[in-house]
């Protein structure tokens, strides 16, 4: 068999941009973006204020999350029309379609093993539905443009003004940059909402697959009169699920914005802190390596966020009643 | 060098508040390593070892959220 000789240029072209980042960032020093907790305003004014919620501003995550929204709805009608065009030839996908149904192919599969055929078409939609945008919403971070183009706003404790850019007279005490584009899930609205929508859905399709038995798990009165003791423990823990409701939210939304936020403090950080230690040529070098690791967390996060989702809501269909069925079951 | 002992404060709660963390990471490492062997054991009961290890990792590494969430809420003077 005779083997073709392999030829990996591309890994040589992204070496060459790695080291061209690095002699550019030498030649034009960087400032360093501002790392603030919540999303910047871009226009001072709000857009639009309602009564009770408040003044609605145009802030700088808002931009990407439009994006993110329209480059899946892009991505569906393209695997649709994909999809369609096979189905009125051959049968055979090819292209999008064909990558788009390996995927989900896959997806449903772990959907089907951990809940069981009934209830995986109710699930699996939830579960690819956040899983795709979380995804899309993550990786569009990645993209050169995104926080280090911006607007530099006088601070008093700032960073010094790279030359070139300011008059010499305006270097007063400091500068930071406020970006245009902020990545969608470094905005904690983004990922209190997604949680929102996951931990409610999950008690809906509670609802919806074992009646009002469901709130049993809630308020567990079942064995309160049968066994005074126990009973009225199980109740008590019981109670204590609905805490866990909640903590679920905050957990959630802390995750991903926790993981998405570290990722723009430590792209920030250790470059400022390598120049600072050795000399302004290494540390621009380091970004390119964290950005990899950026990708690498942001698809391990869009997964955990669609599989906790999913691993959520499949507990919720699986009620006390189902499994005391099974014990006794075993016993006779 | 500017500044109150108050925002020295705050820096140094903040990353006390981090050390919560630690524990997060043991248990974490702890859960994977049971599911792994488990996992070695019986590779059959794969895709429900993978569920409950994800469930227990979610678990574990929110103790770990509520340190990081103590911590930013001391670092951003949120209260």
């Amino acid at each position: 068999m005779e083997t073709e000789k392999r030829r990996p240029w591309r890994r040589w072209v992204v070496l060459g941009l790695m080291i061209f980042s690095c002699i550019v960032g030498g030649i034009f020093v960087p400032v360093q973006p501002v790392i603030s907790f919540s999303a910047e305003k871009l226009i001072e004014q709000p857009l639009f204020s309602l009564p009770v919620i408040g003044p609605f501003y145009l802030v700088n995550s808002i931009p990407p999350l439009i994006l993110t929204v329209l480059l899946v709805v892009v991505l569906a009608f393209f695997t649709n029309r994909s999809l369609q065009k096979s189905a009125q030839t051959d049968l055979v996908p090819r292209g999008i379609g064909n990558l788009m149904e390996a995927f989900f192919e896959l997806i449903y599969n772990m959907t089907e093993g951990s809940t069981g055929p009934k209830i995986a078409p109710i699930i699996f939609p939830w579960f690819a539905t956040i899983m795709f945008y979380a995804l899309f919403a993550n990786l569009l971070k990645l993209i050169p443009g995104f926080e280090s183009i911006g607007l530099l706003r006088q601070v008093a404790q700032g960073h010094p003004a790279p030359g070139g850019f300011l008059q010499p007279g305006e270097v007063a005490n400091g500068y930071d940059l406020v970006p245009f584009l902020r990545g969608a899930s470094v905005d904690l609205n983004f990922t209190v909402a997604l949680a929102l929508i996951s931990v409610f859905m999950t008690q809906v399709i509670g609802i919806q697959t074992q009646g009002f038995g469901y709130f049993f798990k809630f308020f567990n009165v079942r064995n309160l009169f049968k066994v005074p003791f126990f009973g009225a423990m199980d109740f008590l823990v019981g109670l204590l699920e609905i805490i866990s409701e909640f903590s679920k939210i905050i957990s959630f939304a802390f995750r991903l914005f926790g993981n998405m936020f570290a990722g723009i403090v430590l792209v920030a950080v250790i470059p400022t802190m390598l120049s600072a230690a050795l000399s302004r040529w290494t540390g621009n070098i380091l970004p390119s390596m964290l950005m990899m690791f950026e990708l690498f967390v942001g698809v391990i996060q869009a997964f955990v966020f669609g599989m906790l989702t999913m691993v959520f809501m499949a507990q919720a269909t699986q009620g006390h009643a189902q499994e005391e069925a099974h014990e006794e079951a075993h016993e006779i | 060098m500017t500044g109150s002992i108050l925002d020295a404060a705050r820096f140094i709660g903040a990353g006390l508040a981090m050390i919560g963390a630690a524990g997060a990471g043991v248990g974490i490492g702890l859960s994977v390593q049971g599911a792994l062997g488990g996992m070695a054991r019986n590779p059959d009961a794969y895709g429900n070892l993978l569920t409950n290890m994800i469930l227990g990792i979610a678990f574990s590494e929110a103790i770990a959220i509520y340190c990081m969430v103590i911590a930013f809420l001391m670092l951003f003077k949120v209260v």
